[in-house]
Formats: C-alpha cells, sequence, structure tokens
C-alpha cells in the first residue's frame, strides 16, 4: 500500500509540474535539423491525423522535400468558403527562428484543438492553413553545420545553387510600374506565365516548386519568416524609382499596414517604440509601430512577397523575428513566447474583407480595410457587376455575385428581340 | 425428462468416476476401429430420445470397456474426458429439446461417444453463431452444416453458447472443460486456430463476469483444501474419490449458488467435479510430466489437461501450503512491488472488489511500463539485443502504451517525456507518444459528443493508407512508416474500451501472440522465490480460463 500511495503522490506532483508550465510543457524547444524537421512534423500529424496533413512541393535542389503541413477541418482539400492561408519560412537558410516558430506552432495548434480551445478550433474549421517550415532546407543544413555557437551572417543564406531565393522570384514589381504608368493590369499577373515559368532557366528548384504552389492553391493571406532584424515588413518591396529608400505603395497600402500590424502588435519586441536597434548603425527610421513598408526601408527586386501579391492577388507580409539570423538554441523559447499571438492572430486576418461565392465559378476573397467599397466582380465574357458593400473591421462580410455572362445576356437580348418583331409583324402584318 | 437424463447421467459419472482423471486429456486419434463403426452412423432424421439414449450408453460402455483406466495419458483417460465433454456438451444444450437432424463429423472421426441425448447438442459451438453479435465476426462458423437449435427451432446464439461454456467452466472449475471442446473442435477442423482464440477470449470474458458477480459474496479467505462441499442439486456425490488438496476454492463459488443469477444455466445434472480431481501427489506426478511436455494448446499434442499450468504445477508442488490469508495482507504484498505475475495470479483466482481491481491494474501498469521503459530505450524498434524481439518490442511498446493510457485516464499524471526528442530512439517513442494523444483525444471526443466509440479500425485503416502515401512521396522513410503501421496494428488489437481486468486479460492476449512456440527452461527457483503465496491461492490461479495468461506468467518469470 504504501508504494502505491507514494506513487500517487509523486503522480500528483508531476501534475502539479505540468499543469506550471502550461501547454507550453508539451513543446520542446529546440532546433530541428532536416530530419528532425520530418519528424516532428510526422509527429503533428500522427497526434492530429483528423485535421492535418503533410505534403511536399517539391525537392531542394540537394533532394530535400519542401515539406508542408497543412491544418484545417478537412485537410486535403480545398473547400467553398474556407480561405487559404500559408506561411513560409526559412527562405535563406541561416535564418532559423521562423523555421522553428513554424513548427512549434503546428504542434501548439494539434494541441490546442485536442484540448478544446475554441479560438483554434474555430480557426481551423474555417480556414485552411498551410506551414512550410523551410522553403530552403540545404541552406539550413549549411548554417547549422557551422561549428560553434556563431553563425556566419551569409553561411546557408541562399540555396545549393548559391542562389538567393528571395531575390529570385521573376520580377512583377517591374512590369506593375511600367503598367502603371502605360495601363494595364495591376493584379494577376501570373496567369498567362505558366510557361514562362517552366521555361526559365534561371528559377532554382525551390522557387519554381513555390511558383507552382501558389499558381495551384488559391492562397488569400500570408508571411514569409525571416531573420536578421525585428519588423513586419509590406508591399512593395521594390522602389519605383529603383533607388534604396523610397515608400513604395500598393494599391492596398492601407489594407497592408492594418496586416502588418495586425501581427507586430501582439509581439512586444516588435512593437516597443523604444526598442533600439539591432545593430547600432541600422538604419529603422521606417520602422513605425513595429511595421515598415519594404521599399522604404530598403529595395528588394524579385522578391517572393510581391511575387505572390501581383501574380494571384495573395496578401504577404515580410516577418524579420530575430536580430539574430541563428540565435542560440536556448533563446527558441522566448522567441516562441513573443511570437506565438502574433502568428496566431495573423492567420484570423484572413477572415477579413469581402468574401462570397460567385455561382458556378466558385468562391473568392478580398482583404479590406473598414470602409466602403464598391466591389466589382468581373470576368472576360461576362458582365460585370458592381456591388456597394460597406466592410467592418472583422468579420468578413459576404458579397455573393451572379454574373451573368455575356452570351447569356446577348442570347436574352436577341429572344426579346425577336418577340418584339414577331409581335409588331403581327400587328403590322409584315 | 431433465431428470431422466439426470439420473442416466448420473449413473453413468458413477461408473466413470473411478477412472476420471484430473487432467483432460486431448484426444488424440488413436480410437479403435471398433469405435468408429460405432460412430458412423449417419443420421437422417431424429430419432426417439429413448432410443437415441440407449444407443449412447451401449457405446460408451463400449467405449469404457475397450479404454481402461486412465492412469497414463491413456486413451483411457482420453475416453473419459470424452465422456466428459459429452457432458458438457450436453448439458450446454440442456433445456434444450430439439429434433432436428444433424450429422456429427464428431463420431466419423472416431474421436467422440456420441451423446445419449439430441445428437444435436454434441455439435461444435461455435456454429450459428450470429455474426451480427458482439461484433464478432462468426461468419465463418456458418460454412458448418449443423447447428444448435433450441426448442422453438431458432439457433443457439454465440452468446448463449459463451455463457454455456463459461458456466460450465466456472461450476466444474476447471478449464479443461472449455480445452476439451476446443481441441476437439480445432483436431476435426471445425473451427480455426484464431476462432479458437475468439472463443476462449469470449469464454473467458463470460467467466469473468460470472466471478464478478459472485464475487460480492464471496470471501477471499475462504481457500480451502479438501473442502467437500457439494451443491444442492447433485444428487450423488457421496461417492466421490480423490478429494485432494487441488480442491477448488471454486468451492467458494458453489457457496450461494445462484441458480437466480444465471438463470439460463440448467445444467443440473453437475459433473461431479471431485470426480475429476485426483489426489494431489498422482497430480504431481502427472503434472510433472506432462509439465515436460510444453505449453502447447493444440490437441495434437496429446497433453494432459494440465499442460497449460506445467510451471504453476510445479511450483505448487514445491510449496507449503500455508492456509488462507487475509485480503489485506495480498493486497501488501501486492503493492511491496511484487512481480506482475503474482499480481495476476491474485488476480485470477481470488473475488475482490472492483475498486481494489482498478488500483491493482494501475499498478501493475506502472510497472510494465517502467519495465518495458528499458526496452524501449535502445534506438532500434527491433529491439538491441539482437533477439527476435521484433514482436517482443511490438507488443512491448505496444503494451507500454497501453499503461501511459492507461495512467491518463486515471489522471493527468504525465509522466511521458516531452514528444520531440532530438535523439533517435526517441523517434518511435515520439511516434507512439503523439498517436497515444490522438487516440486519447479521440475518446474524450466521442464521449463529450455522445457519439459511438470510434472505430479503431477504421482509423487503422486510414492511417495505414496515409503512411503508404507518405513514404511513396518520400515524406517519411519505410521503416518509420513500418513502425507507425505496427502501432496501430498493435493498438488494433486491443479494445481499448474494456474495463481494467479485461485488459489484462487483452494484454496477455497480446503478450502470448508473440511468444515464441517453444518454451524455455523456467527456473524453478526463480519460480518459487516469485509467489510467496500459498500453494491454495496459486491453485485458484491456475483456474485463470486461459492458457494464454499462463504462458505470460511463466514468460513473466523468466524474465
Amino acid at each position: 500500500m504504501k508504494h502505491f500511495t507514494s506513487l500517487v503522490l509523486f503522480g500528483a506532483a508531476v501534475v502539479a509540474l505540468v499543469s506550471a508550465a502550461g501547454s507550453e510543457g508539451e513543446i520542446s524547444f529546440e532546433y530541428h535539423r532536416y530530419e528532425e524537421l520530418r519528424k516532428a512534423l510526422v509527429s503533428v500529424w500522427l497526434q492530429c491525423p483528423t485535421i492535418t496533413r503533410i505534403y511536399t512541393i517539391g525537392e531542394s535542389f540537394e533532394g530535400r522535400e519542401l515539406l508542408v503541413l497543412e491544418m484545417t477541418d478537412n485537410p486535403g482539400t480545398h473547400e467553398p468558403g474556407e480561405p487559404e492561408f500559408k506561411y513560409i519560412a526559412n527562405m535563406h537558410g541561416n535564418e532559423a527562428v521562423g523555421r522553428e516558430l513554424l513548427i512549434y506552432l503546428a504542434q501548439y495548434l494539434c494541441n490546442q484543438y485536442q484540448q478544446g480551445n475554441e479560438t483554434v478550433i474555430d480557426l481551423v474549421h474555417n480556414t485552411r492553413i498551410h506551414f512550410m517550415p523551410s522553403m530552403n532546407p540545404d541552406g539550413f543544413e549549411k548554417a547549422a553545420s557551422q561549428p560553434g555557437e556563431i553563425k556566419d551572417w551569409f553561411v546557408g543564406r541562399s540555396n545549393a545553387q548559391g542562389v538567393d531565393l528571395n531575390r529570385n522570384f521573376p520580377d512583377l514589381d517591374r512590369i506593375i510600374y511600367i503598367n502603371e504608368r502605360e495601363g494595364g493590369a495591376n493584379n494577376h499577373l501570373l496567369q498567362n506565365m505558366k510557361k514562362a515559368v517552366d521555361e526559365n532557366t534561371k528559377l532554382a528548384p525551390e522557387t519554381k516548386a513555390v511558383i507552382h504552389w501558389i499558381m495551384d492553391i488559391p492562397f488569400v493571406l500570408s508571411a514569409n519568416l525571416h531573420g536578421g532584424d525585428v519588423v513586419a515588413n509590406y508591399p512593395y518591396d521594390e522602389t519605383r524609382t529603383g533607388s534604396t529608400h523610397e515608400y513604395s505603395s500598393s494599391p492596398d497600402d492601407v489594407m497592408f499596414k492594418s496586416l502588418a500590424r495586425a501581427y507586430s502588435i501582439y509581439n512586444p519586441v516588435m512593437s516597443d517604440p523604444n526598442r533600439a536597434p539591432c545593430r547600432k548603425n541600422d538604419d529603422d527610421s521606417s520602422f513605425k509601430d513595429g511595421i515598415t513598408n519594404g521599399g522604404a526601408w530598403y529595395s528588394v527586386p524579385g522578391g517572393m512577397q510581391d511575387f505572390n501579391y501581383l501574380s494571384s492577388n495573395c496578401f504577404e507580409i515580410t516577418l524579420e523575428l530575430s536580430c539574430d539570423k541563428f540565435p542560440n538554441e536556448d533563446t527558441l523559447k522566448s522567441y516562441w513566447e513573443q511570437n506565438r499571438n502574433s502568428l496566431v492572430n495573423y492567420i484570423e486576418q484572413v477572415h477579413r474583407g469581402v468574401k462570397g461565392f460567385v455561382p458556378k465559378d466558385g468562391d473568392y476573397w478580398r482583404l479590406l480595410a473598414p470602409g466602403n467599397y464598391k466591389v466589382a466582380a468581373s470576368a472576360p465574357g461576362y458582365l460585370t457587376v458592381i456591388k456597394k458593400v460597406a466592410v467592418s473591421y472583422s468579420p468578413a462580410t459576404r458579397v455573393d455575385f451572379e454574373l451573368e455572362s455575356l452570351m447569356e445576356r446577348k442570347e436574352e437580348e436577341r429572344e426579346e428581340l425577336m418577340d418584339w418583331w414577331k409581335m409588331m409583324s403581327e400587328t403590322l402584318n409584315f | 425428462m431433465a431428470s431422466k437424463y439426470v439420473g442416466l447421467f448420473v449413473l453413468f459419472q458413477l461408473l466413470a468416476l473411478n477412472v476420471l482423471s484430473q487432467i483432460s486429456a486431448f484426444p488424440t486419434p488413436t480410437a479403435s476401429t471398433d469405435d468408429k463403426t460405432v460412430y458412423n452412423r449417419q443420421l437422417t432424421e431424429e430419432r426417439p430420445l429413448q432410443e437415441q439414449i440407449a444407443e449412447a450408453d451401449s457405446v460408451k460402455a463400449a467405449v469404457q470397456s475397450a479404454e481402461g483406466k486412465r492412469s497414463t495419458a491413456s486413451k483411457g483417460a482420453e475416453s473419459e474426458q470424452d465422456l466428459d465433454d459429452f457432458t458438457v456438451l450436453k448439458s450446454l444444450a440442456d433445456g434444450q429439446k430439439s429434433k432436428e437432424t444433424t450429422e456429427l463429423p464428431l463420431k466419423k472421426e472416431g474421436q467422440y461417444v456420441p451423446d445419449e441425448s439430441d445428437s444435436t447438442k454434441s455439435r461444435r459451438l461455435t456454429e450459428d453463431y450470429d455474426s451480427t453479435k458482439n461484433g464478432m465476426d462468426y461468419g465463418k462458423y456458418q460454412d458448418d452444416t449443423e447447428s444448435f437449435r433450441q426448442v422453438d427451432g431458432t439457433s443457439l446464439t454465440a452468446e448463449d453458447i459463451v455463457q454455456k461454456i463459461a458456466n460450465k467452466i466456472y461450476e466444474e472449475d476447471d478449464r479443461g472443460v472449455f480445452d476439451r471442446i476446443v481441441s476437439k473442435l480445432l483436431k476435426l477442423g471445425l473451427i480455426t486456430d484464431s476462432q479458437a482464440d475468439t472463443l476462449e477470449y469470449q469464454v473467458a470474458e463470460a467467466l469473468q463476469d460470472l466471478i464478478t458477480k459472485n464475487a460480492k459474496n464471496n470471501e477471499i479467505d475462504d481457500v480451502e483444501s479438501n473442502d467437500e462441499e457439494t451443491r444442492g442439486e447433485q444428487e450423488d456425490q457421496g461417492s466421490d474419490t480423490n478429494k485432494d488438496t487441488w480442491e477448488p476454492p471454486s468451492r467458494r463459488y458453489n457457496k450461494d449458488e445462484d441458480d437466480d443469477e444465471e438463470n439460463d444455466d440448467e445444467i443440473e445434472d453437475e459433473v461431479d467435479r471431485d470426480a475429476e480431481e485426483e489426489g494431489d501427489d498422482k497430480a504431481n506426478k502427472t503434472w510433472d510430466k506432462d509439465a515436460e511436455e510444453g505449453n502447447e494448446v493444440r490437441p495434437e499434442d496429446g497433453l494432459q489437461d494440465l499442460q497449460y499450468f506445467p510451471n504453476f504445477y510445479r511450483l505448487l508442488s514445491s510449496l507449503d501450503s500455508a492456509g488462507v490469508v487475509e485480503c489485506e495482507t495480498y493486497t501488501d504484498r501486492l503493492m511491496s512491488g511484487a512481480p506482475y505475475v503474482t499480481r495476476l495470479v491474485f488476480l485470477a483466482g481470488h473475488h475482490i472488489s472492483s475498486q481494489w481491481k482498478e488500483n491493482l491494474d494501475a499498478m501493475i501498469a506502472m510497472q510494465t511500463k517502467n519495465k518495458l521503459g528499458k526496452a524501449l530505450g535502445p534506438p532500434d524498434f527491433t529491439g538491441p539485443n539482437g533477439k527476435n524481439l521484433d514482436e517482443d518490442d511490438n507488443t512491448k511498446a505496444e503494451a507500454a502504451k497501453m499503461q501511459k493510457e492507461y495512467e491518463n485516464l486515471k489522471d493527468s499524471t504525465k509522466e511521458e517525456q516531452p514528444s520531440t526528442e532530438t535523439n533517435q530512439p526517441g523517434k518511435s517513442e515520439t511516434y507512439l507518444e503523439a498517436i497515444r494523444k490522438n487516440i486519447e483525444w479521440l475518446k474524450k471526443h466521442n464521449k463529450e459528443e455522445g457519439k459511438e466509440d470510434y472505430d479503431l479500425s477504421k482509423l487503422k485503416d486510414f492511417m495505414d493508407q496515409q503512411v503508404d502515401s507518405y513514404i511513396e512521396k518520400g515524406i517519411i522513410a519505410k521503416d518509420e512508416g513500418d513502425t507507425i503501421k505496427r502501432i496501430y496494428s498493435s493498438l488494433e488489437a486491443v479494445t481499448l474500451a474494456v474495463l481494467p481486468y479485461e485488459r489484462i486479460l487483452v494484454r496477455a492476449r497480446l503478450w502470448d501472440s508473440s511468444l515464441s512456440d517453444s518454451d524455455p527452461d523456467l527456473d524453478r527457483e526463480k519460480m518459487v522465490d516469485s509467489l510467496q503465496y500459498s500453494k491454495p491461492l496459486v491453485q485458484a490461479a491456475g483456474r485463470f480460463p486461459s492458457p494464454v495468461i499462463f504462458r505470460m506468467l511463466t514468460r513473466e518469470i523468466r524474465d
């Protein structure tokens, strides 16, 4: 009996310990190499197989799978009315914090889901969330293999071919700027580019894989995790004039600012107005409330963020999460704590603006900041329909469109004409 | 009618008394040709009862005279066993007066002494199991041509049959009943091994229920040898001979003979259980001899009845009979860290409160987990020491998993490791942990939503499918995939929503399935040391209705 009692006591003590640690007790904060990353994702999947699915969008140059874990109530398919969201990290292999945070986030959401966290459950049931912890696993391995604690600023940044993936995307900004001046589309530029993309030899395999991914899934909102500074960065990244510093606003500037703030506000370090710059001579004059316009900070051509926005209207921002690109492992827990709420809150932003259905054609989403808008839905061969909408902060306002195809309208008109003619001829004895 | 049966039967039992042995040998295919001819009758229609009885009687007499004494593992014993089986089967169907035509393939085999009652009753039990009952797939059974029928022509359901067997075992306090029946069925190819296992499991469950039911009315300390308590209904017990110290504590069972409790138990012409028992010494000798033959269940080996418990009987002979001990003391001993086996021994033989059982279960779980924790330490799932531990690890890992489930179910004690270990050995455990959490959540979730228990086999199928597709895509490695599949398979073998007591059964089955056939030599000293309980207790344990448990127990001792 004694032993049993003592066991019970011990058990009780352990319970107390665990509950004190909270849910964090179930996450282990350490760096994951490729195998460990795979294992971690598989474990999340095994724990939550009904709401998760692992897939790969392709292979890195050295053959590592570009793994994605999706989390939603019916993984594997796009459900009408359920917006698509993604987080991508570690496109610079030596910027390691984001990679880890996404692994922790996946575990966290799975745990919270099973523990009955209503917010998480709602989010998972109404969104399709994709996590890609590492877009550049080759680079990471290189960076992580460095001996010692201090990691070089550049080693492992680019992919195995030496390509900086965040300069490797087709430069749609330039096209946009031209169109702005000369007239032309300012969105969905990718539609006719599939072939061009496939044939482009300058694209790294990782870049190509992501572009295909973007073309396949109608992402609505996204974020791109980096390191080396602490700020939430939004489009455009490339300056219009080509200068190194220039505020380059997109048509959705207001919305982007709102999105970026939605992240930074929950990150105490990011939103700290008195935070000293990461390095003494850093120019963070463009940072405000923890956010910055890309171009205003420094011009980045060929980046993934703008590509997302311009090619498929996926709103993406870039999150810089740590002054130190590859910090010490024992700091990971604190980075998690700084970013956890922001990461979750940012996903929730996808449920803003307007959304709705267009019969026969499917669903749509459009992120919009609060205000009054005229929303026009148009499609080739269809008549444009314009509706006035008052958009609040949240949740998304539902606006459905019934598009009438041009052909249909012409048909109708013709029939009407025929009837009229018939009537006329009968009356007038033609 | 019934009483007539009783009368006749008891009469023959008396005759058979002298030659009946405690050992229920498996029938060996050594029946004389004479018997064969006797048995080879084609029944095209049910003959008048009297005629059947008469014939059966004559056959029995013939068999008896032909067989001779039973002191060795001989045909004699076998024939007596046949008679007993007869009784069993007859009594099984007692109360049912079907007049249907049945063919006794058993007879053809020349093994079976035809029942003087309805030939339908001596039919295999597995027949006509309702495949929708208890989720058991008895569909295979329906290939058989014969069937039990009840009075009104409806079939005996699986439940009835199982219940009857369990009752019989309970009454007679001899699992040999079951073994003989099953062995015959197996031998005749009427059921497969796995069906036999299933049947065994079902019967074990039913038996546990019986024991539990009676538990309240019985006291633990009433374990006396040489208890000659007899049942009221039994007309003639006087001539019981060879009462021995191997007297069942089951006497206790009979104390509150509840015909009420077992309404469907109309076994009135109880075979004199004493008749089946023999002197301790004799038994020991026999057992020792039999013990050499290992632990095989299959009838073909021609082993004695107590083949299942050779080690226990060895133990028995070396133990002093210390008389009865209070429950509390045993509890203490158990909690003091006696090995797993002793707990099972205790559990097996005793009526204890379910709450106590629950605690015990948790204790066992704990101990097992600790024990297995080492096994899971090494990196490879296939075992570190090169032995064929593949299955072992599977079951051990699975058992460890079960421990964790138990623990979690009992309380929120979290003794598990963090789910993401960076070292290789952690991998299987990590996956195990993740799967466990999923199962946990599923159970809780379904409970909350008021749904049925989740479908484990569906989940397993789904996961297997996913695993395959992931392997194909390069998301997980083949060996990882195999590990995951194996975890789910072993999970499937375990019914998660069972009572703690049954979990032990189930666990035993699981372990049993991983045992290799050959039993290594057991360290007798070690066994003796590990079992500190009185002989009667151990004897009681011997009545645990499953050879499975014993194999596991003996294995445990070895470990």
